[in-house]
């Protein structure tokens, strides 16, 4: 056990390292010219140049500037430009040279955002897609079975961007029928109630997919002889359904669902555009925008972290559901 | 196209030359998995839909320039609607068009540019559709590639091979694509003065390179997993023990049983890619101006949404639908490939 989980987390730091390098390799060394790039006017004048190449040493050698921003996710470092000196606490993912903020700042204040959108999306998409899928693999054949799997069907084909911006633009900017976004500061109930919408059109989609698992994992289970068996026992249905179908039908489903918050936390990146929500995958874009590669950086890098890191919470707990992967 | 096995050879001679009565016909020996599906997909009413519809925009795509033809001489410029002239003429000062949709604009004109909204509508399905299709196609060869490479050589290639799998996975790839686009075209255009057009042109081919780059890896695994106990079957075994060279054992004996997964993987593929490219255009790392798209349409037209429909809702439907139709047609490609769905 002990060591089948030393592995994974070796690979999964190699892969986190991989992902380091390259992203300081993409824009660091990616643009023609880093500073200009990362200059927040088009024509920088040399001052400014000068300022910025000094301030995170860019005319170093690439293996002293990677050493250096290494060292900075560690003990921190401080950044001295124009003639501030802003200081970056452990771990330092750089500094903006739009905003004049280090990255931290800028991106690790919203994070919680992303996660609450991402959590009550997921308590959607968890509640809609097991009932329903349950619901289905129970009535299986049935029209509503067929009304079910065709919905989730043609709910997760369309173009997941459409739909949303489809319900930011209706209901909630023309008609008002759910509350738009505003920041926690403005009070709780209106933050989570503006958060609904985004939430509800993340989660039903998201929902459509889980609906299909469900229904798939759950008539596999009840075909099992343990469940005909139990029935010809006389034990009630809705005993064999909830106490040995549904048990037994969940464990696939728990990994996915390990997989997909993880991917929610750097996937709601174009819910959280068109809903207006503030947090950093908006962030990420509005950097995008301004090209300020140092931002943009540091949320490829958190993107990259949770989703290994994630990755690898679910494969040891699946190790412990199911011992016969360890030995794969 | 793979050289006809034992089996369907077999199989073929069989079919030639039975004259078999109807009644004989029940008994149906010896079809290969891709004939079966074939077989299953005619009878499939969704996949026919689905078709007709892919079918539709296909020809829209193709015959654009005949379509937008079509249209009458409009009135106040004196000339035929076509995507890309801009006709300030037709638009106020405000911006908002003074005509309406009418025998020389169907849909009416673009607000503030006065483009002929019917002409950027037909003119737009053609990259989505040629993104589609190729990106699925490139992502499905080196997908398949570096599968039987891995699968099949194992070792230290295949540790390699699967890291790399493990590592783009791994990748928030949706916001590295975002920054990688403009990056590659500011390194490709640097020094260069480029016209829009030639800018926009880079920029169809840069997204096509991004998005290949990071679709090829859910099929390399699928195939490395399908070869790795492929190359364990005794024909295999077999063939390797009479001598036939690695190259023929991988195109002759392993690769005509994938075909299945291969084209279920690659239909689902081509509209993942067209979904893709719209929404990088929406997020505005897609294609640029001047090239029609109907991701950018609807970026573009969301502002006015409530004011100008005509704007938005075209492109709305035109992309959901494409996509919808070609996912529902993958869905029913995989289901007649799996011998466990039975509908």
């Amino acid at each position: 056990m002990l060591t089948y989980i030393l592995r994974r987390s070796a690979l999964a730091l190699s892969v986190i390292m991989a992902t380091l390098v390259s992203a300081f390799l993409l824009f660091f060394a990616g643009p023609s010219d880093p500073a200009q790039a990362m200059c927040p006017e088009t024509k920088c004048n040399p001052a400014r140049l000068e300022a910025i190449t000094k301030s995170i040493g860019l005319d170093k050698p690439l293996i002293e500037q990677f050493l250096t921003y290494f060292k900075g996710l560690f003990v921190g470092r401080d950044f001295v430009y124009a003639g501030d000196t802003v200081h970056c606490g452990a771990p330092c993912l750089g500094f903006s040279f739009v905003t004049r903020r280090s990255v931290n700042e800028e991106l690790f204040t919203r994070f919680p955002n992303t996660v609450v959108l991402a959590l009550m999306a997921a308590v959607v998409f968890v509640t809609v897609g097991v009932t329903f899928g349950i619901l289905a693999a129970v009535r299986r054949g049935s029209a509503s079975d067929r009304g079910l799997v065709g919905a989730s069907q043609v709910l997760g084909s369309i173009p997941y961007y459409v739909l949303a911006l489809l319900v930011a633009l209706y209901p909630v900017i023309l008609w008002n029928v759910l509350p738009q976004y505003s920041a926690i500061s403005a009070g709780v109930g209106p933050y989570f109630m503006g958060m609904l919408a985004p939430a509800l059109i993340l989660g039903l989609v998201t929902s459509a997919s889980y609906v299909r698992y469900t229904r798939n994992s759950m008539i596999e289970t009840l075909s099992m002889d343990y469940i005909r068996t139990a029935r010809s026992k006389g034990i009630s249905e809705r005993t064999v359904l909830f106490k040995h179908g549904f048990r037994a039908a969940m464990s696939p489903i728990a990994t996915i669902l390990g997989l997909d918050i993880a991917a929610l936390l750097t996937g709601t990146l174009i819910t959280e555009q068109i809903f207006g929500v503030d947090g950093i995958g908006r962030r990420g874009l509005a950097a995008l925008r301004s090209f300020d590669l140092p931002v943009i950086m540091g949320t490829v890098l958190i993107g990259a972290v949770v989703v290994v890191v994630m990755n690898l919470v679910v494969d040891i707990a699946y190790s412990f559901i199911d011992p016969r992967v360890r030995l794969s | 196209m793979p050289e006809p096995s034992a089996a369907t050879l077999i199989e073929e001679s069989e079919e030639t030359s039975s004259t078999t009565p109807p009644e004989h016909q029940e008994v149906r020996t010896g079809r290969s998995p891709g004939q079966v599906a074939w077989a299953r997909l005619k009878r499939d009413k969704v996949a026919i839909i689905c078709s007709a519809i892919i079918l539709f925009f296909l020809l829209v795509a193709i015959f654009a320039p005949f379509l937008v033809s079509l249209e009458a001489v409009d009135p106040i410029t004196g000339a035929k609607a076509d995507p890309s002239t801009v006709h300030t003429e037709l638009v106020d000062f405000n911006g908002l068009p003074t005509v309406g949709a009418s025998s020389a604009h169907w849909l009416g004109v673009e607000p503030r540019l006065g483009r002929d909204l019917f002409a950027r509508w037909a003119y737009g399905a053609r990259p989505s559709l040629i993104i589609g299709f190729v990106a699925a196609f490139a992502s499905t060869i080196v997908g398949v590639a570096l599968g039987l490479v891995g699968g099949y050589l194992g070792g230290a290639t295949d540790k390699v091979i699967s890291w790399i799998i493990d590592f783009f996975l791994s990748l928030p790839i949706l916001l590295l694509v975002l920054a990688i686009i403009p990056i590659m075209q500011k390194r490709i255009a640097a020094g260069n003065d480029l016209t829009p057009e030639q800018t926009s042109a880079i920029r169809f081919w840069v997204l096509i390179v991004i998005l290949v780059v990071f679709g090829w890896m859910g099929l390399a695994r699928l195939v490395r997993g399908e070869v790795k106990s492929l190359r364990e079957r005794e024909f295999v075994q077999a063939a390797r023990a009479i001598g036939v060279p690695t190259r023929s054992i991988l195109f002759r004996e392993i690769l005509p049983n994938l075909v299945g997964p291969i084209i279920v993987s690659a239909s689902i593929a081509v509209p993942a890619y067209i979904t893709y490219e719209a929404t990088l255009s929406y997020l505005g790392a897609g294609l640029v101006e001047p090239t029609a798209s109907w991701g950018r349409t609807i970026a573009d037209a969301q502002n006015l949404f409530a004011t100008y429909p005509l704007w938005l809702w075209p492109s709305v439907i035109g992309l959901s639908l494409l996509v919808l139709a070609l996912s529902l047609l993958g869905d029913s490609i995989r289901d007649a490939f799996d011998p466990t769905s039975r509908r």
